[in-house]
């Protein structure tokens, strides 16, 4: 199917317009389908304006998930997004979260993203320690000043917020060319704060999804990050793109026979075995069905499955087993 | 099989079948395909490592060995004869996993053997020496197809091009081994040049390059900032790769800088631990008309100690499970033999130190262990360049950090905190090793906190003696000998100041020979035996004690304490039993629980005669097992990781972990814990997150309190609890103190100094803190409280016992120890009272202390009540035979019974029958 799903006018009405209802426990998909085909045919009209669309992002990172004695994670938050002028900030948490903001483009796209820095102490100097964050992304195309890293690796400035060891930057924007080719699900991580490394494995990582023109449909799509001890994770809906459930272990939602994508990235030091109970997928870019699979930091596995019953995706790595990184995928 | 099945009915077929075999032999690849000869010679490089070179012959070769070793480059169907010298003192094999290998024999040292591999499948593989490999004996065996592309890359503009072998403008193999990249660089006319350690390979925008990433051991991720390529055999587009752990490979084509220009743009591991250890370069792309040349990272040729080139060089440690050189220089045996122009030995007797010119590497390799570890700096140099340097969690890898600043640099492993590796930086300029930066007169920093510490203070010159005392058996306290010797090198050394012997300044500083720290011949008696039995059985894990029938060191020595003679050694060679640690006993006192320490398993033994029950895994560094008064469950402490293992009782295995932090935070790495009399509540000191964490036996954090007063790795090592768990006592080692908790609410209460009577600048013990005692205890260890509640008594790895007053908590007595004093756990005393019994790492004879020899409840009179070997005797019976350091290694300890407020309750009757009415019920 030649369309654009993702028509950023259209998502948006069509997200005031469910407010009502999207919550409904009950929610049948059948209720859903004429606005799914109103934003389809509108999305098709408009095709040809999609093609390239610019993104306006504004994103910035604060201390979250205090564990109750003191001990803070980092997070990203989505401050303001706009494609092409349409503001489409309402699908996202207002909220810092972990994962960070699962950021959606097409191929062909532009993409001006700003990060600031909320952490206390992110402006005052402090030697030898970097306080900037930044944002290193995989998979697209953008120039060595767009790499998100310290001056001391890419020879020219830190890029990032903050206070760096050589640069103070109270915002820092990247440009991304979305080019042809980047299609796929890629993370994106802090690489400055604290020193070159980056606080990637304090919760300072998302994920973007760059979509092929035309990419089929999915009901529901799950971004998963495999952690140390944890998956953390979202829920994007399929109709009205609005990002949920995130966190530790989320237990994920599908509607019976509904086609739902699955978009794993770890993160951290474990290599893991991932399984999804009685499931098998299309192992990415090849025609081989498989059930399991290893991932190790920063790798990605995309895939699709047909809900068909409910099950438990798990680390099957021997101490995350026992530490319970587990969760639910519900179908009903 | 039917032979009508190959019967031809007629000639005609006949012919045709002829046709068709001749047809295919001609199209096949087999028709073009070459038979190879190399040769190649296993070599031992300047730093110790070993590599393969190019070419050899049985009066031996000239050609470098390089790591990683020559890229043998073939097309698929070819056969490749290869034939090896051996010219290391290792046994060397050449193995390429995922082809066809014909033979697996390794070559003995000095010999050659010849190795066949069939190229029958087209890939990139890796070939290695089949047992030392991670020391470098690996290299790139590349099979490409007969003919047509080789690879494909991303162009731009997304379109997917193919390349042949002529379309590649060069090549780059990078081998991820521990946590360090060693790569090659192959010009487009063939030739291979070694980039040596974390080199920065370069190319010019828009050049075809070809890498092939390869990795041996455990597993990593390679990922190149700003490219992407096809994951190989599929039209994924991909730009990070899992290695996996064993023999690994990728291999991927790219147009540089493609789309996205020129840049230095970063190659590293993915591991966040890899990163933090340093296994990260740069991919610099130079715009069209630069000259794309790459820069040579670190060599074993290079400015090292003995380094025979003037280039930036490397040296390496082996992280081992080997008592005393748990950093091994790969060059340690060579480096302990030094001596002098004249022949006179200069007494290095340590393998765990390395010498190198400022700009050179230090390189790690977790290479010969079975558990995680972390590489720390402990101290360095005022100020010095990539200092502190470690890493966030244990891991399995190595790592490698450039030194630029001269001075002494010792590193440790945080979760087992005796392992140390030490580097001096010296800077050529000045005569004799510099032991700090001579910018700021010699001092160094410590990782505690300490700044700009004179290398002449007394608290500098412990260190180093604690530092050639750990890493030299020779300097151990063997009681069996009856003499003591400490040589120190007899190398120069340029310190602070004159701490010791007439050092004059010579205009430039003070120099002086470290051997003025020597002990000649002290008398070292034994001890006598306590006068006063025991109650039972002493277990004590004689954790580096050598036997022949198995490699990894550590047996249990069983003493018993009616008449303090060693009544049994238990090796467990079957399972080369690793490294015991500590101990703990099921309820009927059938069973002795027993941790792993450098492994990932714990070992159920028959206490009765010492037999193997069952070895079960249970995750990396278990250090401490205690299992619930309540259900005799075990808990086990997973210090390499997060969390405590818990195995129901009667069962063997681990049914779930108890995170000792919430999700995403901080791995805790817990060590020696306790249990409330209860059973309700785990406390474990956390010694990655210097705190003490308060957990319900099944789930929750109730508590987690820092101690050592927020410095910066105080250390929280191991925990007591009062009888009744109204309050626990916390060991923090590198704090030098002791945290006094609420045993419910967790909340700190008191932190006692243990070394506030101690001058760390001249080294002298006064009363500085005015409770009426001089007692010092430097890095304290073991802290268990007496089953009555009175006392706490602290093994202090410095060489002192500390006993304090549960009444006051304060500090009542300091008792001398033995090196590497350590562990400490109370038994019953015969008719009455308990002992301390306490081990020491570095000497072979087990303290017994009583806290309070008369009974009163004032423990003012507390006393060593005598001494017990640990070394065998001809009646002692044994699974082995002790071939080595006999009784050292004195680490966890554990009475029989189990006289412990809330499980002495549960004996069996006829333990409790030697045990008086008191000790039955000691808090009543």
């Amino acid at each position: 199917m030649l369309f654009q799903l993702n028509q950023l006018c259209c998502a948006t009405e069509f997200s005031e317009n469910s407010d009502a209802t999207q919550y409904t426990p009950h929610h049948t998909w059948l209720r859903k389908l004429p606005m799914v085909w109103l934003v389809l045919a509108l999305s098709f009209v408009l095709i040809a304006k999609s093609y390239a669309g610019e993104h306006i992002i504004r994103l910035t990172a604060e201390e979250t998930q205090d564990d109750g004695f003191g001990n803070k994670l980092l997070a990203y938050k989505m401050l303001n997004h706009t494609i092409d002028g349409v503001d489409i900030t309402s699908r996202y948490s207002p909220a810092a979260t972990i994962p960070g903001p699962t950021i959606v483009l097409t191929e062909g796209d532009t993409v001006y993203l700003t990060i600031e820095n909320a952490i206390s102490g992110a402006f005052t100097h402090t030697p030898g320690i970097s306080k900037q964050v930044s944002i290193h992304v995989h998979g697209v195309h953008y120039d060595i000043l767009s790499d998100g890293t310290l001056k001391v690796i890419n020879k020219h400035d830190d890029e990032g917020a903050g206070n760096g060891p050589e640069a103070t930057h109270t915002s820092y924007e990247y440009k991304w060319n979305v080019a042809h080719g980047t299609a796929g699900t890629w993370p994106y991580h802090d690489h400055n704060f604290e020193s070159h490394n980056g606080s990637e494995n304090k919760g300072l990582f998302g994920a973007i999804i760059v979509k092929p023109i035309g990419a089929p449909h999915y009901a529901k799509e799950y971004v998963l990050y495999l952690g140390d001890d944890a998956f953390w994770g979202m829920e994007i809906d399929g109709v009205t793109q609005k990002q949920s459930k995130h966190g530790v272990n989320p237990s994920l939602g599908a509607v019976k026979n509904s086609d739902v994508r699955f978009h794993l990235i770890a993160m951290g030091t474990d290599i893991h075995k991932f399984v999804l109970d009685g499931y098998q997928w299309l192992d990415p870019g090849t025609h081989n069905l498989i059930h399991q699979v290893l991932i190790g930091p920063l790798e990605k596995h995309v895939f699709t499955v047909k809900a068909k019953n409910s099950a438990r995706y798990m680390d099957n790595n021997f101490s995350n087993r026992l530490m319970g990184m587990v969760g639910k995928f519900k179908v009903q | 099989m039917n032979n009508n099945i190959f019967k031809l009915r007629n000639s005609v077929s006949m012919l045709t079948v002829f046709i068709l075999f001749a047809v295919i032999f001609l199209i096949s690849p087999m028709a073009l395909a070459a038979t190879h000869y190399f040769t190649i010679t296993a070599k031992t490089l300047p730093n110790g490592q070993l590599g393969y070179a190019l070419g050899g012959t049985e009066g031996g070769s000239n050609a470098e060995a390089v790591i990683p070793g020559p890229a043998l480059f073939v097309k698929q169907g070819d056969v490749v004869n290869v034939t090896l010298f051996n010219e290391t003192a290792s046994e060397v094999g050449f193995k390429v996993p995922g082809l066809k290998n014909k033979n697996t024999t390794r070559t003995r040292p000095g010999q050659v053997q010849k190795y066949t591999v069939l190229a029958n499948k087209a890939g990139t593989y890796a070939y290695h020496g089949d047992g030392r490999e991670l020391l470098g004996l690996f290299g790139a065996f590349i099979v490409d197809k007969p003919n047509g592309p080789v690879d494909s890359y991303i162009n731009a503009d997304g379109s997917v091009v193919p390349v042949t072998q002529a379309d590649v403008d060069k090549q780059f193999v990078l081998f991820m081994v521990g946590s360090t990249f060693w790569g090659t660089e192959i010009a487009k006319d063939g030739t291979q040049k070694p980039l040596w350690a974390n080199p920065n390979p370069a190319a010019v925008e828009n050049d075809i390059v070809r890498f092939h990433v390869l990795s041996v051991g455990p597993g990593h991720t390679f990922h190149l900032h700003a490219h992407r390529w096809l994951k190989t055999g599929t039209n994924e587009i991909i730009d990070t790769k899992l290695l996996k752990e064993g023999a690994d490979s990728h291999a991927f084509t790219i147009k540089a800088g493609t789309g996205v220009g020129v840049g230095d743009w970063q190659y590293h591991c993915h591991l966040f631990a890899h990163m933090e250890a340093g296994m990260h370069g740069s991919f610099r792309v130079d715009p069209a008309g630069g000259n794309g040349a790459s820069v040579v990272g670190a060599s074993p040729y290079g400015r090292i100690l003995l380094g025979p080139k003037d280039e930036p060089g490397l040296v390496t440690f082996e992280v081992t499970d080997e008592p005393a050189s748990w950093f091994r220089s790969a060059r340690g045996d060579a480096i302990a033999a030094l001596t002098d122009a004249n022949g006179i030995s200069l007494d290095i007797k340590t393998k765990s130190l390395e010498v190198i010119s400022p700009g050179s590497s230090v390189n790690f390799v977790m290479s010969d262990t079975n558990a995680v570890h972390t590489i720390s700096s402990l101290l360095w140099p005022t100020g010095a360049h990539h200092m502190p340097f470690g890493q966030t969690d244990a891991y399995r890898g190595g790592a490698i950090v450039k030194l630029d600043t001269p001075g002494l640099y010792v590193f440790t492993c945080k979760v087992h905190p005796y392992m140390f590796g030490a580097v001096i930086v010296d800077d050529p300029a000045t005569e004799g090793l510099d032991l700090g930066n001579p910018e700021t007169n010699y001092t160094v920093d410590l990782v505690a906190g300490i700044k700009e510490l004179p290398t002449s203070s007394d608290l500098a010159v412990r260190l180093l003696n604690t530092f050639f005392i750990t890493t030299s058996p020779d300097n151990w306290q063997d009681y069996s000998s009856g003499i003591w010797n400490v040589r120190f090198p007899t190398l120069p050394v340029r310190i602070s100041g004159a701490p010791f012997g007439n050092v004059a300044d010579d205009g430039n500083g003070y120099k002086l020979s470290l051997s003025a720290l020597n002990v000649i011949n002290a008398a070292l008696p034994a001890g006598k035996v306590p006068l006063t039995p025991g109650v039972g059985e002493v277990w004590v894990n004689t954790q580096f004690e050598k036997t022949a029938g198995k490699y990894k060191p550590g047996t249990t020595t069983v003493v018993d304490a009616s008449n303090w003679t060693v009544k049994r050694k238990v090796a467990l060679p079957q399972i080369n039993n690793n490294n015991p640690h500590n101990m703990w006993v099921n309820r009927d006192q059938s069973v002795i629980y027993q941790t792993q320490w450098f492994d990932n398993k714990i070992t159920m033994i028959n206490r009765e005669n010492g037999k193997l029950i069952k070895n079960i895994r249970v995750g990396y560094a278990p250090s401490h097992v205690m299992t619930l008064p309540s259900t005799d469950d075990l808990t086990i402490v997973i210090n390499g990781e997060n969390g405590i293992s818990m195995m129901p009782a009667g069962t063997t295995s681990v049914t779930k972990m108890l995170p000792t932090q919430a999700h995403g935070h901080i791995s805790a790495h817990p060590h020696g814990h306790w249990v409330s009399a209860d059973g309700s509540r785990i406390v474990t000191p956390n010694i990655n997150t210097d705190d003490v964490g308060i957990y319900g036996a099944t789930g929750g954090i109730q508590a987690r309190t820092a101690t050592g007063q927020n410095i910066p790795g105080a250390h929280p090592v191991a925990i007591g609890m009062m009888p009744d768990s109204s309050k626990i006592y916390a060991t923090n080692l590198l704090h030098h103190s002791l945290s006094v908790l609420d045993g419910n609410t967790g909340a700190l209460t008191k932190t006692i100094n243990l070394i506030a009577d101690y001058d760390p600048i001249n080294g002298a013990f006064s009363d500085k803190d005015g409770n009426g005692e001089i007692a010092v205890g430097v890095l304290p260890i073991q802290v268990p409280v007496s089953p009555d509640g009175k006392a706490v008594v602290i093994a202090a790895m410095g060489g002192q016992i500390v006993i304090v007053d549960t009444a006051t908590d304060s500090i009542v007595k300091m008792l001398p120890c033995d090196p590497g004093c350590h562990g400490a756990n109370f038994g019953a005393k015969q008719g009455g009272g308990y002992y301390a019994y306490v081990t020491n790492k570095f000497s072979n004879r087990l303290i017994v202390v009583d806290p309070d020899p008369n009974g009163d409840g004032n423990l003012n009179d507390a006393k060593i009540a005598g001494y017990v070997s640990l070394v065998e005797s001809a009646e002692s019976a044994k699974d082995d035979t002790v071939s080595g350091l006999p009784g050292f290694g004195g680490q966890g300890v554990l009475a029989v019974p189990n006289v412990y407020n809330g499980w002495v309750q549960n004996l069996p009757a006829h333990w409790k029958e030697g045990l008086t009415t008191a000790q039955q019920n000691p808090i009543d």
